[in-house]
């Protein structure tokens, strides 16, 4: 029968072998095809309706009289909605997406039963509905990140169970030999994330803790969920795209060995320096502020890592789109996680603790970081699996300007407006209603900076759109890029 | 949402179409071959790094930990520095005081001063330094009935704190009045407090003025 693999070598008695191998991979493509539209669909419109509970609650922090007669939508409603809309619904789904995506081609092992992960995407996503529903009808938890009410998180255990197997499943029927460091980090949030969820459910909200164990376990889970979950799955998907666009290998493989290990041994700790300046043993809190700065090995060693791959390629990043965006988000990688160490420093978190400063450093890591790494991944992933072209590459760089100058000016806006937010909080000659007023027009510009971020999603989806929809034009069969490479021998471009 | 690539109509096709041979043949020559990892040497100047950064915690966990004692939450604090040596930190009486007058200032005011006609003033007036025996008595179980303080008459109740108020609570707001906008009675003790507590046990109902200046 026509399977891809075999129809490559038949072309050409000649055909080299790694063609073939690469025939293989479109086959694990068309495995995972349909379990990967489903959590990137859902996860797109999650990203929607996140970005405008952002709005509503962005705006009402400069002009609180808007949309002010809707219970609903009262501040701590919409603003909770939106971290759990952008968080549980878009980047956990794409998330799936992608480690799905990756598990698989780098196992060298077709996605077996996808029904299996398409009964998990609706569990999950029915989960993440009812949870929005009930926070926006006053049944929030109230414990940050995890104020999904508790009728609704069963569902999410059943799914991510589905989701977690599966995937280890995945691993489990690998072909390849050789584990790459992408696999590492898959594995190891795999395994990560639900014993950080139950811990955290089951100490909070089922059976809680008592006094401040509670504060040291949510923030050991809320913290731990960036790092040990979204953060290997943003590297994961760096780590292959980097050398996958360029078509070289990843610097050094003694780094990367490295870089894993000092995450996993030293990030689990740093939670706790959310905590500084309350009634917390003090060797608690130091040791999370040991822990937070011995991250910066980790973080120097993946960046030199990533940045070393691409030196001496940095033209790729003229046309590429994928390698546009995550590298962007590498970047941005490099950079929170430094302001992060920083930030807890004692006499560096006592200026920025308890304000907007803390909300740009949340932006940056979600979003500079891990959405920008994921959104690259999906202008490499759906091509692929759709066996269609991206119909617009202006619509890719509207999506790329608009997100990452919405970001960037949302990071250093909040930035410096939470430094000055800080430094004037700090000062008992400055009355509290003038700091907070001091901070409007920063939250202007936040507003501004969102609906930039905002007009970027809607290109996104307009592009998804259109491509679904589109017919498989005959014969195009060029990638779509913002323009063409110097030169282009084939086999060279993304 | 098949999972068998065979089943796949447009691969069958394929085979069929040259258009489609072609296009399929393209897509999967133009994809880089697998990520692989490339053998560098760690830099140099990375060991470096990591040895400063273990330096630096180690001191830091070693001296911002307060000895790894669980009760201990000042990260300043050094294991020792509290036994021997120095005395604990004993706070002020009178800063103490100075929080439980929140429940006097309604009517004695801020200032000490009182209303004039309604709340005879704590400023000056000869009740509050006079002996302590009699103020705490107020403070227990109340005062009702006219009263002259600083040569202006006052008729009206003032309720007892006896039952709210612990000891020392009431021995740091005594001390507090006793020494606030100029006055300077001596301070009043907790244990006198429960002295005189223990004294008028039994006692219900306020009392009046010319019972107190039969008291010594």
């Amino acid at each position: 029968m026509a399977s891809v693999s075999s129809l490559a070598a038949s072309l050409n008695p000649a055909t080299p072998a790694d063609a073939v191998a690469r025939a293989e991979l479109r086959e694990i493509d068309a495995s995972a095809k349909w379990p990967v539209i489903v959590f990137l669909l859902s996860g797109l419109v999650w990203l929607l309706v996140g970005s405008g509970f952002a709005l509503v609650s962005s705006i009402k922090l400069h002009t609180p009289e808007f949309l002010g007669d809707y219970e609903w939508l009262t501040f701590g409603r919409a603003r909770t909605a939106h971290l759990n809309s952008v968080v549980y619904g878009w980047s956990m789904n794409v998330a799936f997406a992608v480690a799905f995506w990756l598990m698989a081609r780098l196992s060298r092992a077709q996605l077996r039963h996808a029904g299996v992960l398409i009964m998990a995407a609706c569990f999950w996503n029915l989960g993440v509905t009812i949870g929005i529903i009930g926070i926006l009808a006053g049944d929030s938890t109230s414990i940050e990140w995890l104020e999904i009410p508790p009728y609704a998180t069963p569902l999410l255990f059943v799914a991510y169970a589905l989701i977690g197997v599966w995937a280890v499943i995945t691993f489990r029927f690998r072909k390849s030999e050789h584990i790459y460091v992408s696999q590492w980090y898959l594995l190891a949030a795999l395994f990560w994330f639900p014993w950080l969820y139950s811990i955290a459910q089951i100490m909070l909200i089922f059976e809680p803790a008592r006094g401040t164990v509670q504060a040291l376990v949510n923030w050991w889970f809320a913290h731990n969920v960036l790092g040990l979950w979204f953060t290997p799955i943003g590297l994961a998907a760096a780590y292959y795209f980097i050398p996958k666009v360029l078509g070289k290998p990843i610097h050094s493989y003694y780094l990367s060995v490295l870089g894993f290990w000092s995450l996993a041994i030293f990030y689990n700790w740093a939670g706790v320096h959310h905590l500084i300046g309350g009634p917390v043993p003090a060797w608690v809190l130091s040791a999370g502020i040991a822990a937070s700065l011995m991250m910066v090995i980790p973080v120097v060693v993946t960046a030199i890592n990533h940045h070393l791959t691409m030196v001496g390629s940095f033209s790729a990043l003229r046309y590429s789109p994928t390698l546009r965006f995550v590298v962007f988000g590498a970047v941005n990688y490099t950079l929170v996680s430094l302001t992060g160490s920083a930030m807890a420093i004692r006499s560096f978190n006592e200026i920025t603790h308890f304000t907007h400063f803390t909300v740009a450093h949340a932006h940056q890591g979600m979003y500079a970081f891990f959405t920008m790494v994921m959104f690259g991944a999906v202008y490499y992933i759906l091509p692929r699996i759709l066996l269609k072209e991206w119909p617009s590459a202006a619509l890719i760089r509207t999506h790329f300007w608009a997100a990452a100058i919405g970001v960037t000016l949302y990071w250093l806006d909040l930035s410096v407006g939470g430094w000055i937010q800080g430094s004037e909080m700090n000062n008992a000659n400055i009355a509290f209603i003038d700091v907070v007023q001091h901070t409007i027009p920063w939250l202007f510009v936040r507003s501004v900076a969102g609906i930039v971020m905002t007009i970027g999603h809607l290109a996104f989806a307009v592009n998804i759109g259109w491509m679904l929809c589109a017919r498989q034009p005959a014969g195009a069969t060029a990638p779509t890029l913002f323009r063409p490479p110097p030169a282009m021998p084939v086999g060279s471009v993304p | 949402m098949s999972t068998d690539p065979s089943s796949d109509l447009r691969l069958d096709q394929a085979g069929a179409s040259d258009e489609q041979l072609q296009r399929v043949h393209a897509i999967l020559l133009r994809e880089k071959p697998e990520p692989t990892e490339g053998l560098s040497p760690l830099p140099l100047m990375l060991l470096g790094l990591m040895s400063a950064l273990i330096l630096f915690s180690a001191i830091y966990l070693g001296r911002y930990s307060g000895g790894f004692d669980p009760m201990v939450y000042d990260e300043r604090i050094l294991p020792g520095m509290l036994e021997g040596g120095a005395a604990p930190a004993v706070q002020d009486p009178k800063m103490l005081g100075k929080r439980v007058f929140a429940n006097c200032i309604a009517c004695h005011q801020p200032t000490g001063l009182g209303l004039p006609g309604a709340y005879p003033p704590l400023a000056g007036s000869e009740w509050a330094i006079g002996p302590d025996e009699r103020i705490i008595r107020i403070l227990l179980d109340g005062l009702s009935g006219p009263i002259t303080v600083k040569n202006t008459q006052f008729n009206n109740s003032m309720p007892a704190f006896g039952t709210q108020l612990r000891d020392e609570q009431l021995a740091n707001v005594l001390t507090y009045v006793r020494s606030e906008w100029g006055n300077s009675a001596p301070a009043v003790t907790a244990d006198r407090v429960k002295q005189i507590r223990a004294a008028v046990t039994g006692r219900t109902g306020p009392w009046s003025p010319e019972e107190l200046l039969k008291i010594p």
